[in-house]
């Protein structure tokens, strides 16, 4: 995985717990704010729960490419804006049945922790 | 009520923002194919003439010479103004198959340098997009149905994130969704200005609101208001933008806990006070509840509380008046008193489709009223005090001078309308076109000044008889006996045809019982079973004594536009839904 052209956590927007517990769970609220505002757009049948095991895309998931295109963007700039980390979530494939990481969003916070260097073995998301 | 989006690109998520929208009027989008603009506005899929359509290309998309500037080439201004151009008369074209179309006008990633500091020279690219712009402006000008919204400030109101580039090469839209967000309100205003439901009524506080401090504790002399000071400056410029929005024919009133004579001499004696007395059209400035006192005055003032929109700085009077009155508008409102005057300006409930003369100077009409009141109180009887204002009413038939001002009224009035029909200006121009229908125009005007064209009535000729379809006075000249001076006036006219009898056919709403009661009162006979009342046309009925009428003159008038003429016949089958 290329982490060129990611900047390097650093909590300088807003800052973060000390625990890399707290950092997963903050990793998670980000992706919640973009959930609800995702859902905004979203038809009433489509819309996402926020909660870990929540389906995002692929089998089972709510999601059409169109809304994963908008939710990525969303969630990008949302982590920008609270940690300062620019993120690519589209580097590995999104919508390759493959990659996986978009399958739930206790998938993608961990994937997104990875991505920024802000992953902690300890944590559980759920 | 349906929306069509018409697009070169992918347009679906503003779709989905329209349909989840919330407000009034709701919405059922018709997403057509992107990338189809001119099969789409030739022949729309689904479509009926009440629907909406928006129009929203790209500019590289829709001018070929647009999209050589921004490759470097060297293009001829007069070649992208004829491309332009050639888009305007698709636009046109595409009219009939619409109530109202709104083109998003052209706009640029704030990414994009161009040419550097020479974007705003000839054949800059920056240059040659404002006058893309302009140019469509002046071509949809004259165009009532079509309207350009300005993107511009959309992307300026999101910023740099405007633009995705990510979101354009996944899906094909260039847009953040924040971009649609604000569109989805501008198009919500859009729509209630094209159907006449825009607020006209503001009712405002004055303690901390209007002026920073309490005049009754520290009396105007002391008030911030102008002067060199942040926050006198920015209550001054609060006030202009309140004034701002009366010059453009919305009503103000003062709903404020305070001693009325404390705060009326604020209002008149402050030197740097730019509302005065006379810039409100009525006032309740007392200690009773605000939401009484809001609703006694969109009594006085004839307006419906769905019209009105109340400000007040205090978090607790906003509440109360959401929860008594909810049909009045509260907008939240903000605690940074340097705010308020962006926040007003920003406040999208205001827009209308046009604007009139009876627009401008509505403010003026009711201060004449209040005069009429002051006169009415000092007379003995209403009939003296009708006497007494020596109306004169000009009658018109429909021209193109006043078919704007009478489609507003039509679809507009609630109160005083028989049937409450709502027609497009191309609709009403289509059902006056057969020789047997007849509609007027009326202006009133008496001793204190000139209420502007304020009555409509149309009729319909049937054998040896006529029917009346509309009958619609403004609620500023209810209650003079214009209405029987309206009504003799198609009895004669009726008489003069050698008809037997004129017949209304009241259809009731919600809103319009005064319109029954008036009937009720006018000495036709009522069949209630069939809502119809009936004069017998052997009887001259009354002219109402004191009123002028001037008969109407010979007038250059289109019925139907030549640019409209097509859409006359697929009009009329919307007409029935329409008016249902």
């Amino acid at each position: 995985m290329s982490m060129e052209g990611i900047k390097p956590f650093e909590p300088t927007v807003k800052e973060v717990s000390a625990t890399g517990s707290s950092r997963l769970e903050e990793v998670l609220k980000v992706i919640y704010e973009s959930v609800s505002e995702l859902n905004l757009q979203l038809p009433e049948g489509q819309r996402i729960e926020k909660s870990p095991a929540a389906v995002l895309f692929g089998a089972g998931g709510k999601l059409d490419s169109l809304a994963l295109a908008n939710f990525i963007v969303i969630t990008e700039q949302k982590l920008d804006e609270c940690f300062g980390c620019r993120v690519d979530l589209t580097q590995d494939d999104p919508f390759s049945p493959t990659t996986g990481h978009f399958g739930t969003i206790r998938s993608l916070a961990t994937y997104v922790s990875k991505l920024a260097g802000i992953e902690d073995s300890h944590s559980r998301t759920d | 009520m349906k929306l069509h989006l018409i697009s070169d690109f992918n347009l679906e998520t503003l779709g989905h923002y329209l349909e989840n929208d919330p407000s009034s009027p709701k919405l059922s989008v018709v997403a057509e194919p992107f990338g189809q603009v001119f099969p789409a506005l030739l022949q729309p899929s689904q479509s009926s003439p009440s629907d909406f359509a928006v129009v929203w290309t790209s500019p590289e998309k829709m001018v070929p010479a647009f999209a050589a500037a921004l490759d470097n080439i060297a293009i001829g201004e007069d070649g992208v103004v004829s491309e332009v151009q050639q888009f305007a008369d698709r636009l046109r074209a595409a009219q009939k198959h619409f109530r109202a179309i709104f083109v998003v006008s052209w706009t640029l990633s704030p990414h994009y340098r161009g040419n550097g500091i020479l974007s705003l020279k000839a054949g800059g690219v920056r240059k040659v997009l404002l006058k893309m712009n302009l140019t469509l402006a002046q071509e949809l000008e004259d165009c009532r149905g079509i309207y350009l919204l300005d993107g511009q400030r959309w992307m300026e109101e999101v910023g740099t994130s405007s633009y995705s580039p990510k979101l354009w090469y996944l899906t094909k839209t260039p847009f953040h969704g924040n971009v649609f967000r604000q569109a989805v309100s501008d198009l919500k205003a859009a729509i209630s200005a094209v159907l006449g439901t825009f607020k006209k009524l503001i009712v405002v506080d004055l303690d901390n609101t209007l002026w920073d401090g309490v005049v009754g504790d520290l009396g105007w002399e002391n008030l911030r208001l102008g002067g060199h000071d942040y926050l006198g400056e920015a209550f001054v410029d609060f006030q202009r933008a309140l004034k701002s929005l009366r010059n453009r024919g919305i009503l103000l009133a003062i709903a404020s806990k305070n001693e009325e004579s404390v705060a009326l001499e604020a209002l008149s004696k402050h030197p740097e006070m730019v509302l005065r007395p006379d810039d409100f059209s009525a006032w309740r400035i007392n200690w009773n509840d605000k939401a009484a006192n809001i609703a006694e005055l969109a009594a006085e003032l004839n307006l419906g509380l769905q019209s009105t929109v109340f400000i007040d700085d205090n978090p607790v009077e906003r509440a109360r008046v959401r929860e008594a009155l909810p049909e009045v508008y509260v907008p939240e409102w903000p605690d940074d008193k340097t705010l308020f005057a962006s926040r007003l300006r920003a406040l999208n409930c205001f827009d209308s489709a046009y604007v009139t003369a009876e627009d401008t100077s509505r403010h003026q009409m009711y201060a004449t009223h209040k005069q009429r009141e002051l006169l009415r109180r000092g007379v003995s009887s209403a009939e003296d005090w009708i006497l007494s204002l020596e109306t004169e009413i000009k009658v018109e038939e429909l021209s193109d001078a006043n078919c704007a001002r009478v489609v507003q009224l039509l679809n507009k009035t609630n109160q005083m309308n028989l049937a409450t029909r709502r027609l497009a200006e191309a609709e009403l121009r289509a059902w006056v076109r057969p020789e047997n229908r007849k509609l007027w125009a009326f202006r009133v005007k008496d001793k204190f000044g000139d209420s502007g064209l304020t009555g409509i009535l149309s009729l319909e000729i049937e054998s040896g008889g006529a029917v009346i379809t509309d009958f619609v006075l403004s609620c500023r000249v209810m209650g003079r006996n214009v209405e029987h001076a309206m009504v003799a006036f198609a009895a004669q006219h009726c008489t003069s045809l050698g008809l037997r009898e004129l017949h209304a056919n009241y259809v009731p709403t919600p809103k319009n019982k005064p319109c029954l009661s008036f009937w009720m009162s006018s000495g036709f006979a009522y069949d209630e079973k069939g809502n119809r009342f009936t004069w017998p046309l052997t009887r001259t009925y009354p002219s109402p004594d004191g009123i002028s009428i001037r008969q109407p003159e010979a007038v250059e008038c289109n019925p139907v536009h030549s640019s409209e003429r097509v859409l006359v016949d697929a009009e009329t089958a919307s007409l029935k839904a329409i008016t249902n």
